[in-house]
């Protein structure tokens, strides 16, 4: 018991200070694609169609990527890649009523996780957000057992054809205002394995997203992006620095 | 004035005419005169002791003299007038049910012989209560035993109900045996029948008879009452007897074993020591404790209910024994607290209980269902079944205002009143059975949880709880009439217990209605002999004068006054409780609309897990709620698991499994069983003897001749 606290004491403070300082630690995050860049070989080893030729343009359809890295592993010429990690984003148009996510939550936002048919990567993440090094508790963020204590759906996963109906009841179960998160590649377009007989395309086509976070599956940091997008608390211009491109790829 | 004697004829006369009537009146309008006549003789009863309760005149009637053995009587003294009084106060509004609950019975099974062993097992009832002497005690008694046996096997063609009206059978004459044998030893100090002969003998009796006397009544009367180890036919009668029988079975008949046991052990011959005491303290907790652990567990009501009858037999029973105790170590004050709580508590059983089982009856006549698991959200259909059983089941929890909470309120405050006694031994007696009845209450307030939460909210988990309906007004009037009562006791006790004082009184020779209902509207300033004016005047200032003037009686708290350093032992007032909480009520509603006015409310479906569509029978069932209750206590459930497979092609393919779990109660378990098991040993013991040799039996005759013969001649 003393052991246990003094050991506490001596450990100190171990959150990262995201997102009031960068979080610079390797490994932190994998790293994207740059949005444009021109057009290389490495377009062809794309499986999943993230990278798509327009005109001498390369195109990157983050909603899609994988983090497979084929594109900058075994080939002559790598593929442009970005660090960092605050890739979440607005769904814009998505929202019928003209709510816009924020000021309403204060400092404090309930959480309701679902996994839409994930592979696991994603929630295993997202589980991280609520151990002592991300600690999204500091930031008054909290996972909630039942939607009807929820202000946002966490959603991971393709939305499999068993969690349609599941996932549609769990977000009428919100009481409004309600925002809706979607996670990871299959989240926003299905992935891997959307759509297709078992699957769909993603949370879009069952309910309205507010903030999409790419990735496969996104590092912690990038949820909580995301997650302060969805309270506007993320207004200031991204953290990014070249530091954590060392996070990045190292082996580039 | 009427004469009670009148009275009582004329409530004779009502029962005679309602069994000719009975005899032959077509089955189809039989129900409706059974309650046409059936009513007006509850009422008759009801005034008849009532008056006896309040004028204090004992009714005596003198039948015909046995040569050797003196006159038999009929006498009604307080005592018996307040059992009677119960009774008709549990046959008035179950003889309205009946006739609207008999009905499904139209056809198949004769409503003739139902409604002339009605009338039989009424007369017989008020006959045994007014029974001045054994022989007529023990007539009587019999005729109830046997009446109320075939009106419980009502329905006779089923096997399970056939070996239940056994089983009451055996055991109830078994108990009947023993009663008697309890009698016959007072008899031969006594030599005359009647009780008042008897009670003026009993002093003379030395301590072995004194003891055979109380072991043999105490055990052969809780037979009836239900107590452990012979409780065992109270489960298995209920769900086999018509619910209208089964109200007065607990309502009506249990009492009869209570008033076996006090009519010997309190007023015939009151205990000397506090041995007898602590045994009735003792096996009337152990009833209680294991009587609501087993009802927490059932989910067939009306088992549910017999088990709890078995819980509340106990409580009155403990009640008796601190009596007792108190009696026999010179505390004729807290006796009578003592007595008053157990009587007190056996009046709300009677109601609430026959409540329940009306409310029982009228669910499974409307949804044709009794297990709880089965059942779910009545209330939508049943309302008024719904809130009527609701204030059963808030009376049964002890919950104020109603009922149940003054006497297990009295009956606590009794055990603790414990301190006061020299004895370390009997304390700890006291406080371990104290202990164990807080534990009672606390697992009674479970059990009724689940017993209304399961049944009438939620959602219906069975098609045929989808389909009841709401019982026809015959049905639900009576439940009202009872719930309006337990509610009337509830709030109340200070009117109720002066009553009873009065027909404790002469058992315990001393008045307790000034300890326990001080005459505030009656004091003033200045005090009387027992209250201090400063004591006065404290409470007077809390408010205890409230209503003085415009209501009669002493006033509205019940209270007991303990010595100098202690000077309120305990106090309380459920009739200003109820005013101070419907206000609180009233005030919270009013705050929390004016709070919540500007605020817009959406009604949306029930969170489900996101399930495609959620089945009822997902929902939370009366065996999930009271599972706990079985994990914590499985030392005493000692559940048995069974696991039947049936398997195809060598044993590798299942095509059924079936999980399920057996439990032998535990006083089967302890207690019956072993005894069986040793009687069986003994018959096939002597079984050895029949060898078929006819040479043998020849012999046994001539040896049996030989040692009558020898004893003969030694005698
Ligand atoms: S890392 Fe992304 S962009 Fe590159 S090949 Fe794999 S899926 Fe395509």
């Amino acid at each position: 018991m003393l052991n246990w606290v003094l050991k506490g004491l001596k450990t100190g403070i171990v959150s990262t200070g995201y997102p009031d300082r960068e979080e610079t630690a390797p490994g932190v995050s994998p790293g994207l694609p740059a949005g444009q860049q021109p057009a290389g070989p490495a377009a062809g080893r794309c499986l999943t169609g993230a990278l798509r030729l327009g005109g001498a343009e390369l195109q990157v359809d983050r909603a899609r990527c994988v983090h497979c890295f084929r594109c900058i592993r075994g080939t002559e010429s790598p593929a442009d890649w970005q660090p960092g990690y605050e890739w979440a984003a607005r769904a814009a148009g998505d929202r019928t009523a003209g709510w816009v996510p924020g000021s309403q939550f204060g400092r404090s936002l309930h959480i309701r996780v679902v996994d839409a048919g994930a592979c696991g990567a994603c929630l295993s993440e997202i589980e991280q957000l609520n151990k002592p090094h991300y600690n999204m508790h500091r930031l008054g963020f909290f996972l909630t057992p039942t939607p009807r204590e929820a202000d946002v759906l966490l959603v991971a996963g393709p939305v499999t054809e068993h969690m349609k109906t599941a996932l549609r009841k769990a977000y009428e179960a919100m009481p409004t205002p309600k925002g809706v998160i979607a996670v990871g590649a299959c989240a926003l377009s299905g992935g891997v394995f959307g759509p297709s007989f078992a699957s769909g395309a993603g949370v879009r086509d069952v309910i309205p997203v507010d903030v999409v976070i790419p990735g496969c599956p996104p590092p912690p940091l990038a949820m909580l992006h995301g997650l302060l997008l969805m309270v506007s608390r993320s207004g200031t211009p991204a953290v990014t620095s070249l530091k954590s491109q060392a996070g990045g790829r190292r082996d580039g | 004035m009427v004469e009670t004697g009148t009275i009582f004829t004329l409530f004779l006369f009502l029962c005679a005419a309602g069994m000719a009537l009975a005899a032959v009146t077509p089955d189809r309008r039989n129900p409706g005169v059974l309650a046409m006549v059936a009513v007006p003789a509850s009422l008759v009863a009801i005034v008849m002791s009532g008056d006896v309760l309040l004028s204090g005149r004992p009714f005596e009637a003198a039948l015909w003299t046995l040569p050797g053995f003196g006159p038999m009587r009929l006498s009604m003294d307080r005592l018996s007038a307040l059992f009677v009084f119960v009774t008709g106060l549990v046959f008035l509004p179950v003889s309205i049910y009946t006739a609207g609950y008999m009905g499904r019975y139209l056809g198949r099974h004769s409503l003739r012989t139902f409604g002339l062993f009605y009338h039989l097992l009424f007369a017989s009832i008020v006959l045994l209560l007014s029974a001045g002497d054994v022989l007529s005690f023990f007539l009587t008694w019999e005729v109830m035993s046997i009446v109320s046996y075939l009106l419980v096997n009502y329905e006779h063609g089923k096997e399970e109900n056939t070996w239940a009206g056994y089983l009451m059978l055996a055991l109830g004459e078994a108990g009947t045996i023993a009663a008697a044998l309890g009698f016959l030893v007072l008899l031969a100090v006594a030599g005359r029948l009647d009780f008042v002969s008897l009670k003026a003998a009993a002093a003379g009796l030395g301590d072995a008879g004194r003891w055979a006397v109380f072991l043999l009544t105490f055990f052969g009367f809780g037979v009836k009452a239900g107590l452990v180890p012979t409780n065992a036919w109270l489960p298995r009668a209920h769900p086999a007897a018509p619910a209208n029988m089964s109200a007065i079975l607990s309502g009506v008949i249990l009492n009869l074993g209570i008033y076996g046991i006090v009519r010997v052990n309190v007023d015939i011959l009151p205990a000397a020591q506090a041995g007898p005491g602590l045994i009735v303290l003792v096996i009337g907790t152990i009833s209680a404790l294991v009587g609501i652990l087993y009802a927490t567990t059932e989910n067939e009501m009306k088992k549910m209910l017999a088990h709890s009858s078995i819980e509340n037999m106990g409580i009155i029973t403990a009640g008796l024994g601190a009596g007792l105790v108190f009696i026999a170590s010179g505390y004729p004050v807290l006796a009578g607290i003592a007595f008053t709580a157990a009587f007190y508590h056996m009046v709300n059983h009677s109601l609430y209980k026959a409540l329940l089982f009306l409310g029982a009856g009228a669910v499974d006549v409307s949804a044709g269902e009794r297990d709880m698991d089965r059942l779910g959200g009545l209330i939508r259909v049943m309302p008024w079944t719904g809130l009527f059983f609701l204030v059963g089941s808030l009376s049964i929890a002890a919950l104020p205002p109603f009922n149940g909470f003054v006497s297990e309120w009295l009956t606590l405050q009794t055990m603790l009143r414990s301190a006061e006694l020299p004895s370390t031994a009997v304390k700890i007696v006291f406080a371990l059975c104290g202990a164990a009845l807080a534990l009672t209450a606390a697992l009674a307030v479970t059990c009724f949880v689940k017993a209304f939460a399961m049944s009438f909210l939620g959602h219906a988990r069975s098609g045929k709880a989808l389909k009841a309906v709401e019982v026809r007004r015959s049905m639900t009037l009576p439940m009202g009439m009872l719930a309006v009562c337990c509610f009337l006791f509830g709030i109340l006790p200070t009117y109720v217990i002066p009553v009873m004082d009065q027909a404790i009184a002469p058992m315990t020779n001393q008045r307790i209605a000034d300890d326990l209902v001080p005459p505030f509207f009656a004091l003033d300033a200045g005090g009387s002999a027992k209250f201090s004016p400063a004591f006065v005047a404290e409470f007077h200032d809390l408010g205890a004068q409230t209503g003085k003037g415009i209501l009669p009686g002493r006033g509205w708290v019940v209270l007991h006054q303990g010595a100098e350093r202690n000077p309120v032992v305990f106090a309380m007032s459920t009739s200003y409780t109820v005013v101070v909480l419907s206000l609180l009520l009233i005030g919270s509603v009013l705050v929390i609309r004016a709070l919540t006015r500007a605020r817009t409310v959406s009604v949306k479906p029930a969170w489900d897990g996101g399930l495609r569509r959620l089945i009822p029978e997902m929902t939370y069932t009366a065996t999930g709620f009271s599972n706990p209750v079985r994990v914590i206590f499985a030392a005493v459930f000692r559940p048995m698991t069974f696991d039947e497979r049936k398997e195809t092609i060598a044993e590798h393919f299942r095509t059924a499994i079936r999980n399920g779990r057996k439990e032998v109660h535990v006083m089967d378990r302890v207690v019956l069983q072993p005894l069986i098991k040793g009687l069986q040993a003994v018959a096939s013991l002597l079984g050895r003897m029949h060898s078929g040799s006819v040479n043998v039996y020849a012999a046994y005759v001539f040896i049996s001749l030989i040692l009558v013969l020898a004893c003969m001649r030694v005698f």
